[in-house]
């Protein structure tokens, strides 16, 4: 089995993907929860994140 | 652009991308107040209207995300100019971060955004909705900034590259998810 370097986690923590399942299930909790503010701020989240890379 | 190593070498990049992500959540906050002052003008609609409106706009915001429609984004298809952050790094990266949370001053080339301006703009969810929801736009967008840092990866950027199909789909769906029972 290959040995988690710090750098190796460090790259794994910061994997790309990382946020998108946790705002997305963030976004959809609130709203089943009825609690719309934290859902649109999921969603506004999600929104920001998704032009990354962008200037 | 933001974290090149050397010629600022005395300040820490820690205190850039502080004074930057003020400036996201700065210009997003604004962004989120002009809207709020304009949904004013969608407050006759009846709930009905509302929730159909904001389904189809979800829906088409899927639909060009996969490619599958063609609608041209109004974007300001400008890049903010380096100068910005040469002279003065954390002037400069108040300024950029500014820029970049407002939505409206350099390319925005996901829907979400859009779907995200429109959906507040036809549900009006309120004036703390709004403007937190503008702030956390600038705040994912200072995410972004915050992982490249902590991963101290250069090839972080190509790996952002592949997975950015990925990560706007999944944006624009989640919009489709929720947006009509917000």
């Amino acid at each position: 089995m290959p040995e988690l370097t710090a750098g190796r986690a460090r790259r794994r923590l910061s994997e790309p993907l990382l946020p998108v399942p946790v705002l997305a299930l963030l976004a959809v909790a609130a709203v089943a929860l009825e609690h719309r503010v934290l859902g649109w701020a999921a969603v506004g989240a999600l929104a920001g994140y998704a032009l990354s890379g962008s200037v | 652009m933001l974290f090149s190593p050397g010629w600022r070498g005395r300040i820490r990049q820690g205190d850039v991308l502080a004074v930057f992500t003020l400036g996201l959540l700065l210009g997003g906050t604004l962004t989120g107040a002009g809207i709020w002052l304009l949904s004013g003008l969608t407050a006759p609609l009846p709930p009905a209207a509302r929730t159909a409106g904001l389904l189809a706009l979800a829906a088409v915001g899927v639909l060009r995300e996969l490619g599958l429609v063609r609608v041209p984004l109004p974007q300001n298809a400008r890049q903010i100019p380096p100068e910005v952050l040469a002279r003065r790094a954390r002037r400069g990266a108040l300024r950029f971060g500014f820029e970049l949370g407002t939505g409206l001053r350099t390319y925005v080339s996901a829907t979400a955004p859009y779907v995200l301006a429109l959906g507040l703009l036809l549900a009006g969810p309120g004036l703390v909705a709004t403007l937190l929801a503008g702030a956390a736009f600038g705040l994912g967008r200072a995410l972004s900034a915050g992982l490249a840092l902590a991963s101290r990866d250069p090839a972080r950027a190509a790996r952002v590259a592949a997975r950015l199909p990925w990560i706007r789909n999944a944006a624009a769906l989640t919009a489709l998810a929720v947006l009509p029972l917000s």
